[in-house]
């Protein structure tokens, strides 16, 4: 956890670490010495002459000043390194995730970065503080005294080092027992849940099929099998909460037992030990409160750790060749297998090639790999094994400008950012002309949505999005990406047909694009289909038929059944 | 210039002075001045939220330099401008604000602070009304709250008459709003006149003037039965005050409840129940139990202190030299309260997690059994986002609270309580100066808090707002990836502009943290505990044994007094979440009614004068009559918002209407159990839902007794019966959650489900058919296959698709606008033909170049 919160500490600072801990360490032997110093202190008190305690008295006074001093000084350094962190970390980490590689990018890794990029900032301010400092006092500071307590009695100093690995063990242990009993007592608990939360969700198919009674009383045994695992969790869970205050009572009472032990033999006159007893106290004391700072630790390792996985989630490389050339290129897939797991082929030894300035409409069945052949074209994916080629280069050779610059794509979820709709059409070519924005508008047909809102193309688009339709939304990103001066266009149709509008807006756009490029199309409707000089039929990731839409449809395969099947789906209606 | 020692206070909190210049004066009433200002400094400290004021410092009108600090409710605001306005109500004898408003004059500057303040807004989740209590000096409040209220919740508002003149004053318009002016004698009018009935989840915001406010407060509590939670009380001004009206919230009550006035005997009970008391309600059986496990831990708190004191008694017999036998005796006691505090606190556990784990049992029997009966639109209503909290977070909280919270919490309040008596007890002398570290902290903390004002709750939006954009940012990284810096610098900027406002807010305060750490050290108990105990016991004022219950316990008293505050988060959290889990288990169920049946064909459906809204007066679907005959198809049709939806899950009893009924093959569907209903009207929506078990189950869900060739001859008509046999183990294949299925597959298998359900009335959401283009085709011939011979309902998305409807319904804001066969409606040149044309040109056939 340390090891990474350094890592995040910027350069500039990083000679401050070492003061800070340098500084840490005076401040710890500081206290060691004030603990130390009730020995005469005390002594004094309970001896004979009581007023010896004065100069006892000064020197503590001195080592406390000192400490505070020293403590004041730890502090702003402490202070100083969490607001450079609070600085860079979250800005950082978002740059950083436009370099990490899609793939990386699973449901449980998404909540992880968006902690880390979202939330941490707060977290990391104080930790220097209010977590660092008390963690190397309760370590430090128990060892420190008792190396003193070595030359006031060895007996008892030898005792009291012995105890602290001990100490510390027992306090590692039981946060170790209660994690795991923690996380036995979750997996049950998240099974159950899981079943309840299925009931929830399906009420209305269970509803319909008059299952609710049945099924409630699986549930109802679910609950009832979680109930009996719930005991036996208590009882792993004891240990863990009961551990450590046992055993530091049980060193309390074991190094005053000894101090009783040496005062009743003779060893130590009777005033110092009871001095020395006040300082036992103050050497458990440290470990108690780091006890407490458990559940505190136990939270900010949790964010340290979110961190930790952005850091150190796979990136995507570069190369260094320039591609200047804006002319449509050729596009080839050499060989290419790509997986999103271990076993989870979705391309075997892909090749095609597309020639310059064509327009190519992939058509297939869900999970052909259809979507994924775009990804890899545009740079989103790499492939596993073999080559993406523009032009006759490898495209993972090229420069991170020229791979950006190479394609423009329209996606088949509309994302766009919280902005206005010209924003985010400009998104696409920031510094476009006035004419090249208002023709990708007026392709894109977005003019027509523009024409109606108060605010023109000034209106925000929001997260929400209430000011635009699904597919006005759709229709905005693709007038962003017919912007982008990108000599190879990807479309990614969208499946949902409700809004036969867009769809006619889509086929209409691509066909009037008047940049040469070379173009791509993931189609489920035949109008783009029909517009493609090429179809490639893809399934199980591999070419079944490739030619002409004209030729495949009358070749009577897996197209032409395709194309029969959307022609008399297009036409169905609803019938008693 | 003087003043006094509120100002004094104010600048010890860090208040920091505005100027602000007065633009223009205008009478709005002839009572009421509005006083519009400028500053060029104030809004880049404050964000102004409804009902915010600000504190400003008039001058004297008797002519001395002191000046005078009124509050008064900022009327308007323009942040660009960095203008803002005040409404200033006049008086007789007027004060000192009262005649500035009336001689100022434009150009003038007066001194402005905006510490403390106040912010209304709506609860997440909303109250059944806001009853709003006030006079003249709060409407201004009372504005910016009508103009946030939402339109359909119904506000009731008092307001006190102090003169003729205050009926003029102008209040902000609201739909459900209802006036009583009330005219004010010694100050207990208003609360008598408040309406006596049942104000059951209503939130009140009373800022009347003092004595009235004492007996509108006793009146809400004592006689409604108003939880503090959901009372906001504060005194705008004082009866009675030197000069004449005072609006002067530093001399108010306000925190401090009232005086509380002698309890008035409720003649009548007209206390309602509040949600906010829900969780009252579900823990009142626990309540035994968890006082119990409070006493017990009370008591292991106190044995884990034990050895501290058996240690100074051991102290006391080292130094007067006892004999060994009385160590051993002492050793024996320290090995014994250990044990018996291991013993008991083992015990204390295990005992309320057993008490807890019945709990626990009990209330997910409960939530199962409500879950199964409220209407279905309440899961549509509300995402299975928030039924996955309710079920896992809150239950788990709810763990917590009842296992560790109750302990937690007891453990921070017994240990400092006891560690202060003992020490008192000892010498209280030097108990006393332990006090000055805490005090010294808590000061410290209470100017940050002071200093932070607004910023608290800014942060909390602030980290809401970055945890969604975060993940708009990581959903959009394709799109970020192809269109480079544009596209996400949105978020960079958002993200800087949060890191800044957490450093400006929290760098200034890093001195004062030091501050507070140190002084709480143990090494500063400890020194401090030294210096004070040394002159004491060198001059026999203190025996030297009493210091040391001091230097053992002393040390740590300032942490442990100050984690009391730390040791109350588990219990609010427990307490939230027992409240929704609460409001849940109270949800209305579906009744059955009594109502007998009609004769009627069993497919037959009858709409009769059906009206339902999902919010009380603003119905969806209005007077609806409409017959559907066994063996056709009617489809209804309309712009998004029309209410075909909704008018589709009443027949499916999604929700229960508010007026007429619905009749299925002559029974009331209200008169119907659900399982009678769902035998009559199957349904076929978008959210295909897969249940947890093998493919037949899945498609035998309703007919759990049918044979194998059964339902293969259903999967077979549902399109679904090779992409079976495909599947690992074929018809026993377990289907969790659905996965490995495609959309259209998901639907075929709902299909299937419902063709072997046979159902005489089928409800279809037409859009079901294009959700998965790749299997649309054999989607719609599942469906065309279910719905033969049936009495079928669609809500049509497509006009294409259901040309050939027996009838087409034809809704418009929720009343039926047309109906007829497509060829009908064309010629009848209505709404549907406008319909009809204004759809785009839809591609039905490729044509290729």
């Amino acid at each position: 956890m340390i090891r990474t919160y350094l890592r995040l500490i910027p350069a500039d600072r990083r000679g401050r670490v070492v003061a800070y801990t340098v500084l840490t360490v005076v401040s710890v032997l500081l206290r060691a010495a004030g603990a130390v110093l009730l020995v005469p202190l005390v002594g004094a008190l309970f001896g004979a002459t009581p007023g010896d305690a004065f100069g006892w008295l000064g020197a503590l006074t001195g080592v406390t000043v000192a400490g505070w001093a020293v403590d004041a000084v730890t502090a702003r350094i402490g202070f100083d390194l969490g607001f450079a962190v609070l600085d860079t970390v979250q800005r950082d980490l978002a740059a950083r995730l436009t370099r990490v590689r899609l793939t990386w990018f699973t449901s449980d890794n998404t909540a992880t970065a968006r902690q880390a990029v979202a939330a941490t900032g707060p977290d990391l301010v104080g930790l220097v503080v209010n977590l660092l400092t008390p963690l190397f006092g309760a370590v430090l500071a128990p060892a420190a005294i008792a190396v003193a307590l070595l030359f006031v009695s060895p007996v008892l100093g030898l005792a009291a080092l012995a105890g602290v690995p001990l100490l510390l063990g027992a306090l590692w242990a039981a946060g170790r027992v209660a994690r795991t009993a923690d996380e036995a007592a979750a997996r049950a608990n998240n099974a159950l849940t899981e079943r309840i939360v299925e009931f929830a969700r399906t009420q209305q198919a269970l509803r319909a099929a008059r299952r609710v009674a049945a099924t409630r009383s699986s549930a109802g045994a679910a609950l009832a099998v979680q109930h009996s695992a719930t005991l036996r969790l208590v009882l792993m869970q004891i240990p863990g909460q009961l551990l450590f205050s046992v055993v530091s009572q049980v060193a309390l009472i074991g190094l005053a037992g000894t101090t009783a032990l040496l005062a009743v033999d003779g060893t130590l006159p009777a005033a110092e030990a009871v001095a020395l007893i006040v300082v036992i106290a103050r050497y458990l004391e440290p470990i108690t409160t780091l006890g407490e700072l458990a559940p505190a630790l136990g939270s900010i390792r949790a964010t340290v750790e979110n961190i930790r996985a952005v850091l150190d989630a796979p990136v995507v490389g570069s190369g260094t060749t320039p591609r200047a050339a804006a002319t449509a290129p050729r596009i080839e897939l050499d060989g290419v297998s790509f997986a999103h797991g271990e076993d989870d082929p979705v391309l075997e030894n892909l090749t095609l090639r597309l020639e310059p300035g064509t327009t190519t409409a992939i058509v297939g069945p869900s999970g052909a790999g259809k979507s994924t052949v775009l990804a890899l074209i545009a740079g989103l994916h790499q492939p596993v094994r073999g080559r993406v080629l523009v032009d006759g280069v490898d495209a993972a050779t090229l420069d991170a400008g020229a791979r950006q610059a190479l394609t423009s794509v329209v996606f088949q979820h509309p994302y766009l950012f919280d902005g206005t709709v010209r924003d985010n059409v400009l998104a696409g070519h920031p510094s476009a002309g006035e004419h090249e924005y208002a023709t990708a508008l007026r392709l894109a047909r977005v003019d027509e949505i523009t024409a109606r809102l108060p605010e023109g193309d000034r209106t925000v688009t929001g997260e929400a999005g209430t000011a635009l339709s699904g597919g006005e939304r759709q229709r905005v990103s693709i007038a962003r990406a017919l912007l982008k001066p990108a000599p190879v266009l990807l479309i990614d149709e969208a499946t949902s047909a409700l809004d036969t509008e867009n769809e006619t807006a889509v086929v209409q756009a691509i066909a009037d694009d008047p940049v040469a490029r070379t173009r791509v199309i993931v189609a489920h409707r035949l109008t783009s289909i029909a517009h493609a000089d090429r179809v490639l039929f893809l399934d199980g990731g591999r070419v079944v038929e490739d030619g002409t839409p004209a030729r495949l449809r009358d070749a009577g395969g897996r197209f032409a059944e395709f194309w029969r099947q959307q022609q008399e789906a297009a036409t169905w209606h609803v019938t008693a | 210039m003087a003043r006094g020692f509120q100002g004094a206070v104010l600048r010890g909190f860090g208040a920091r002075d505005h100027d602000a210049t007065v633009v223009e004066t205008l009478r709005l009433a002839p009572n009421l001045v509005r006083v519009r200002l400028h500053s060029a400094t104030l809004f880049s400290e404050i964000v102004v939220e409804p009902t915010a004021w600000l504190r400003f410092w008039f001058p004297d009108p008797g002519g001395t330099d002191t000046e005078f600090q009124r509050a008064y409710t900022i009327s308007e605001h323009d942040a660009p401008t960095r203008r803002f306005a005040i409404d200033v109500v006049l008086h007789e004898p007027a004060g000192p604000a009262s005649q500035w408003a009336v001689e100022v004059q434009s150009g003038a500057t007066v001194s402005v602070t905006s510490l403390g303040s106040d912010r209304f807004a709506l609860p997440e989740e909303l109250p059944a009304g806001y009853l709003l209590v006030g006079d003249s000096a709060s409407t201004p409040a009372i504005n910016a709250i009508l103009d946030v209220v939402p339109a359909d919740l119904p506000v009731e508002l008092y307001l006190e008459l102090h003169e003729e003149a205050d009926r003029q004053l102008p209040l902000t318009p609201h739909p459900r709003l209802r006036v009583h002016w009330v005219p004010r004698g010694d100050g207990r009018e208003l609360a008598a006149a408040i309406e006596t009935r049942d104000w059951s989840d209503w939130h009140a915001w009373a800022a009347p003037e003092s004595t009235t406010l004492k007996h509108v407060r006793a009146r809400l509590r004592d006689e409604f039965g108003f939880p503090k939670t959901e009372v906001h009380a504060r005194a705008y001004w004082i009866q009675g005050r030197s000069m004449g009206k005072l609006r002067d919230d530093t001399n108010d009550p306000a925190g401090k409840p009232a005086a509380v006035p002698k309890p008035v005997k409720p003649k009548e009970k007209a206390a309602g129940a509040w949600r906010s008391q829900a969780a009252g309600r579900l823990l009142a059986p626990l309540r035994r139990t968890l006082v119990a496990a409070g006493v017990g831990q009370a008591l292991v708190t106190l044995l884990q202190l034990a050895p501290f004191v058996l240690l100074v008694e051991l102290a006391r017999l080292l130094v007067a030299g006892a004999q060994p036998a009385r160590l051993w005796t002492v050793g024996g006691w320290a090995l014994g309260l250990l044990g018996a505090g291991a013993v008991l606190g083992s015990a204390l556990l295990l005992w309320l997690h057993v008490v807890d784990a019945r709990f626990e049992r009990d209330l997910r029997v409960r939530l199962l059994d409500k879950l199964a009966r409220v209407p279905l639109g309440w899961f549509t209503g509300r995402g299975s986002g928030s039924v996955t909290k309710l079920v896992r977070d809150d239950t788990l909280s709810l763990h917590y609270l009842v296992t560790h919270a109750v302990p937690d919490a007891v453990g921070a309040v017994v240990a400092p309580v006891a560690v202060l008596v003992y020490l008192f007890a000892v010498d209280w002398r030097l108990a006393l100066v332990l006090f000055v570290p805490v005090l010294v902290h808590l000061v410290t903390m209470a100017v940050m808090v002071v200093r932070s004002g607004q910023k608290i709750g800014q942060a909390h939006r602030w980290a809401e707002r970055m945890s969604g954009e975060a993940a708009a940012y990581l959903e959009g990284q394709p799109v970020i990836r192809v269109f480079g810096g544009a596209a996400a610098s949105t978020f960079r900027r958002d993200l800087d502009e949060y890191v800044g406002f957490l450093a400006a807010w929290q760098r200034p305060f890093t001195g004062m943290k030091t501050v507070m750490d140190l002084v709480t050290r143990p090494m500063t108990f400890l020194w401090l505990i030294a210096a004070a105990g040394t002159p004491l016991v060198v001059s026999g004022a203190m025996p030297a044994l009493d210091l040391l219950p001091f230097l053992l316990l002393g040390t740590t008293f300032g942490a442990r007094l100050l984690g009391i505050g730390y040791g109350m988060g588990g219990i609010r959290d427990g307490v939230q979440a027992a409240r929704h889990l609460s409001v849940a288990l109270g949800e209305r169920e579906l009744a059955v009614r009594e109502s007998p049946p009609e004769d009627s064909p069993p497919g037959r459906v009858e709409f009769a004068g059906v009206t339902f809204g999902y919010r009380p007066n603003t119905p969806v679907v209005r007077d609806i009559d409409l017959t559907l005959e066994p063996g056709t198809v009617t489809a209804l049709v309309g712009p998004s918002g029309s209410g075909k939806s909704t008018l589709a899950a009443l027949l499916a009893r999604f929700h229960d209407v508010d007026a007429g009924t619905i009749r299925v093959g002559g029974h009331d569907v209200a008169s119907l159990t659900a399982d009678e209903l769902y035998a009559l009207v199957g349904f076929v929506f978008q959210d295909a839902q897969v249940v947890h078990g093998t493919v037949r189950d899945n498609i035998a869900l309703a007919v759990p007794d049918a044979t194998l060739p059964e339902v293969m001859a259903a999967a077979q008509a549902a399109q679904l019966h090779q992409r079976i046999l495909r599947m690992p183990a074929g018809y026993d294949t377990v289907l969790d959650g659905g996965t490995g299925l495609s959309g259209g597959e998901r639907q075929r298998l709902t299909i299937a489900r419902a063709i072997l359900a046979d159902a005489p009335v089928l409800i279809l959401d037409e859009a079901t058919a294009f959700a998965d283009p790749e299997s649309e085709y054999q989607v719609q011939r599942a469906l065309s296959t279910l719905a033969r011979d049936r009495t079928v309902l669609v809500v049509a998305h497509r006009l294409t698709t259901i040309t050939g409807a027996d009838r087409i319904v034809v809704l418009d804001d929720g009343r039926i606008a047309e109906t007829g066969t497509h060829e009908q409606l064309l010629a009848a040149n209505g709404r549907y033909h406008r319909l009809w044309e204004s759809r785009a040109a839809a591609p039905t056939e490729g044509a290729l170049r």
